[in-house]
């Protein structure tokens, strides 16, 4: 009985006897501790054929948590793809590459720089890779209004004001090799120039879903970032016109029917990819008599873009390349 | 016969006394007084460089705390504290004010039930409602008791009581079986009142239950719940955090050595109802402990286990709350700095204080307190204690020392896990005594020593200890008039990591902080004891704090300081 009482002291020692081997809070290491680089990194895929759907990963491993960032250049058309991610780790899961560019022209069969570089710290690999094949963004999901790749479709309307210009031109383009250059000055009017893409001419005629929250419309835009002498803005804006075909005729009817609009400013030197979701375009145009206020892009009969641009301000410009409508996701995830 | 003559006279003449004493008065009072005078000066280079605050700065005032306690029937009481307090420098009314500090009635019914309610005194265990002892103030050589009970009296810290507003009632019942006797006692108490627009009322429930088995077993049940009734606000969101502690005692002799052997647990639970980021999280806690005392003093011997995730509202809410500005030189220097809590304020100002229970972990100051911030309740610690107390080595000198050794139960940040070390040694040398004095004349002189650390990569190094040195010297000049003076430098050092965490306690960060801390208390003055309850003093203090780290710039101040206390 006497040693049963000292035992019952002793009691507390056999609950807490377990050892706990999680930490509390985030980890130091991670938070401040040296990073060392434990596997370099290393391209898996290399050599791969982006059009027939192959990939590429990377590896590498680091002592600790950090935010890395592997940056691929093409060495022969310039564009970059930047795949990020926080972790101890580059495997397959955070790092396969499909063959798209974050940053445009979009890359062609070349050889690619890489480049893993760390937020925070200075340590910087590289490696090489590849590319056999181009990634094809032109593909079941999506619709292709134009690439310019064939010329520029005459039945694609339009009007420029005089002494503005509207060319086709070879070199240099955001997609391929072909791109619709567009610049100009007109003192007399904010509209440089208009292009209506109709529906009728697409290069692909297949429909569009009529569900607007799965639509999104993509085109690359060469600016120039040229800034207006008068507002201190951005000189050029351009802006998206949709016109929705609502009772089949093939027609569109200002009074009956709806219109939508997207705008915004090139404030932007080189190719960029604009993309937005139908269901999101800033501003409704609703016709005056008529028209069900529901975005319906399976009713889509015109694209409309123009080119405008502060008439006292000066030069404006906006190149456009690839005018694709992709479903589900914006071209360039 | 002349005897029983002489006895009817005796008892006539002292019947009108005897008749007095049987009749219980219905009004009755108590209360305090104290009447205090300081000026506060820069000093030092301070003096010279400062050339934005002022010189000096001083403000007194005369308080009187008056209790009435009406008894309209020979159960009830009914007690009431108002406060006439007059401010220095007022006229005509100015800065006088009238408060009430303190309401509350209590009572027993059919002699069995006793009851209170009102502004109530609440302590359970050490793990679900204490209110601790603030940092630094244990072994603290008595010439700086003075602060400390203005300190404790203004904030109304009774013991390790936390003052309350509900109601409580125990009872206890006597057997003769198998159990001896059973004690409950309830409360509950209202923490948080009705906010508008703001959050919900914030009550805490809690009951005990005690058996007695027998002289020498007690077994003990306690349960505190504190809660936000959501109905009370807007909100969807409402606070839970109930804790329960079981204790099981067992007094005993061992070679006619007594001893009484405690053994306690619990477990916590803490989550916020509506909240679907909130996490609800689950800590436990044992405790260990073992007491004896003799006629050459007490040993006290311990094992603590308390977990990460344990949470208590009452045992976890510290005194000192490190975020309020200080009252004296609250800005210095002539970048217009905020100056920080240092031990100067921990020591004398009332205003840095804490009144509320806290629902989260407060912020601490590890340079005061690392080793057990929230006192025995402190989460993430594991280790043992042993405590010697009032031993006597001989009829003129006794002494008081402790050590603790803890270590995490699992790290912040890391998988290594901080250790802890905490040393406090006290002793008393009665020199009159000692001298064969008439008059006392007294030596104390104490150490607390703190040390943390944890191994590791440079990163997560931790090497940090600090240390208070305290002495005083007393000398009764002439009968209950005596010389006193102290001191008390302190000194951190070091590196430490504290805790960054969000709303709902969980660490989100780490902030390494580099210490090289210097700080200095001096005092001297008189002081006169006209009963133990009822004395004045009147001193001067110099406080000097330097950060070697030049985070903050030197602060020196001086302190003229009368007072006068009567507790009535």
């Amino acid at each position: 009985m006497k040693n049963l009482k000292f035992l019952l002291l002793a009691l507390p020692f056999f609950f807490t006897s377990c050892e706990k081997d999680k930490i509390e809070g985030p980890s130091l290491n991670n938070l401040y501790g040296e990073l060392t680089i434990l596997d370099s990194l290393n391209v898996v895929g290399d050599g791969a054929d982006f059009s027939v759907g192959e990939n590429i990963y990377f590896t590498a491993s680091f002592s600790k948590q950090v935010d890395w960032q592997v940056k691929i250049k093409g060495l022969n058309s310039g564009s970059v793809k930047i795949i990020s991610g926080k972790s101890n780790a580059i495997n397959q899961s955070n790092s396969t590459w499909d063959g798209g560019s974050t940053y445009l022209p979009f890359f062609i069969a070349e050889d690619c720089e890489v480049e893993l570089t760390f937020e925070m710290h200075d340590d910087t690999s590289y490696n090489q890779l590849n590319i056999q094949g181009e990634k094809e963004y032109n593909d079941e999901s999506t619709v292709l209004i134009t690439d310019f790749e064939n010329g520029f479709n005459p039945n694609f309307t339009g009007f420029f004001q005089a002494g503005c210009t509207k060319a086709l031109t070879i070199g240099g383009a955001g997609q391929g090799i072909n791109f619709l250059q567009q610049f100009g000055t007109c003192p007399w009017d904010w509209l440089i120039g208009y292009i209506d893409y109709s529906s009728t001419f697409w290069f692909d005629q297949q429909g569009l879903v009529n569900d607007p929250s799965q639509v999104y419309f993509n085109i690359m835009i060469n600016g120039d970032s040229t800034m207006s002498q008068v507002s201190n803005v951005p000189n050029s804006l351009f802006k998206l016109e949709f016109y929705e075909d609502e009772n089949g005729d093939g027609y569109y009817d200002a009074n009956t029917e709806d219109r939508y609009d997207y705008e915004f400013d090139v404030d932007w030197n080189g190719w960029r990819m604009v993309s937005f979701c139908y269901n999101d375009v800033e501003k409704l145009v609703l016709a005056t008599s008529g028209g069900n206020a529901v975005r319906n892009p399976s009713k889509i009969s015109n694209v409309r873009t123009l080119l405008l641009a502060n008439p006292d301000s000066g030069p404006a410009k906006a190149d456009v390349d690839f005018l694709i409508w992709s479903i589900g996701k914006p071209l360039l995830n | 016969m002349k005897k029983i003559y002489l006895y009817y006279l005796s008892s006539l003449m002292l019947f009108p006394i005897l008749a007095q004493s049987q009749v219980k008065s219905k009004l009755w009072y108590d209360g305090n007084a104290r009447v205090m005078y300081n000026r506060d000066a820069l000093e030092g280079t301070l003096k010279e460089t400062d050339t934005v605050s002022t010189r000096s700065n001083g403000g007194g005032f005369t308080i009187l705390d008056l209790g009435f306690h009406f008894t309209p029937v020979d159960d009830i009481e009914i007690f009431s504290e108002v406060r006439l307090k007059n401010d220095f420098g007022g006229m005509w009314g100015n800065k006088s004010f009238v408060e009430l500090r303190r309401l509350s009635a209590k009572g027993v019914v059919n002699k069995k039930i006793s009851f209170s309610v009102g502004d109530i005194y609440l302590k359970q265990t050490k793990f679900t409602l204490y209110n601790y002892e603030q940092e630094l103030s244990e072994y603290e050589p008595s010439v700086f008791k003075f602060y400390r009970d203005f300190v404790n009296y203004e904030n109304y810290y009774q013991s390790n009581y936390w003052r309350l507003q509900g109601v409580q009632t125990n009872f206890s019942y006597n057997m003769y079986n198998f159990i001896e006797q059973l004690d409950f006692d309830g409360f509950t108490a209202r923490i948080r009142g009705l906010e508008w627009m703001g959050k919900p009322e914030l009550l805490m429930l809690g009951g005990s239950a005690v058996v007695k088995l027998s002289n020498k077993i007690n077994l003990g049940s306690h349960y505190v719940n504190t809660f936000e009734i959501l109905s009370s606000s807007n909100g969807t969101v409402a606070y839970y955090n109930p804790v329960l502690n079981t204790q099981l005692s067992y007094s005993g002799s061992l070679k006619d050595i007594p001893y009484k052997m405690l053994l306690e647990g619990g477990f916590s639970k803490r989550g916020w109802d509506g909240d679907s980021l909130a996490p609800e999280i689950k800590g436990y806690f044992t405790k260990a402990s073992i007491h004896s005392k003799s006629k050459k003093g007490e040993i006290n011997l311990g094992f603590r286990y308390v977990d990460t995730d344990f949470r208590s509202i009452g045992a976890q809410t510290r005194r000192i709350d490190y975020n309020t500005a200080t009252t004296s030189y609250p800005y210095y220097s002539n970048n217009y700095m905020q100056r920080k809590v240092s031990l100067l304020d921990v020591m004398s100002d009332p205003n840095v204080y804490n009144q509320n229970l806290s629902t989260s972990l407060m912020n601490y100051n590890p340079m005061y307190s690392c080793v057990s911030p929230y006192g025995d309740a402190t989460p993430n610690r594991i280790g043992i204690t042993a405590e010697v107390d009032n031993f006597n080595l001989t009829d003129y000198l006794s002494v008081k020392v402790q050590a603790q050794y803890f270590s995490e139960i699992i790290g912040q940040g890391t998988t290594n896990k901080r250790s802890f070390n905490k040393s406090a040694l006290h002793s008393l040398l009665s020199l009159d005594k000692l001298l064969s004095l008439k008059n006392s004349f007294d030596l104390e002189g104490s150490i607390n020593l703190e040390t943390v650390k944890r191994d590791g990569e440079d990163f997560e190094k931790i090497d940090f200890n600090s240390i208070l040195y305290s002495g005083s010297i007393s000398y009764e000049l002439i009968k209950n008039l005596k010389i006193i003076a102290g001191a008390k430098v302190f000194y951190a050092e070091g590196n430490e990591f504290i805790a960054e965490r969000d709303m709902y306690d969980q660490i989100n960060d780490y902030s390494n902080n580099t210490y090289d801390s210097k700080e200095t208390i001096l005092i001297g003055g008189i002081q006169h004891h006209f009963t133990d309850d009822i004395y004045f003093t009147m001193q001067y203090n110099q406080f000097n704090v330097l950060d070697k780290t030049n985070t903050y710039d030197e602060f020196s101040m001086g302190r003229l300081i009368f007072m006068f206390n009567m507790n009535l």
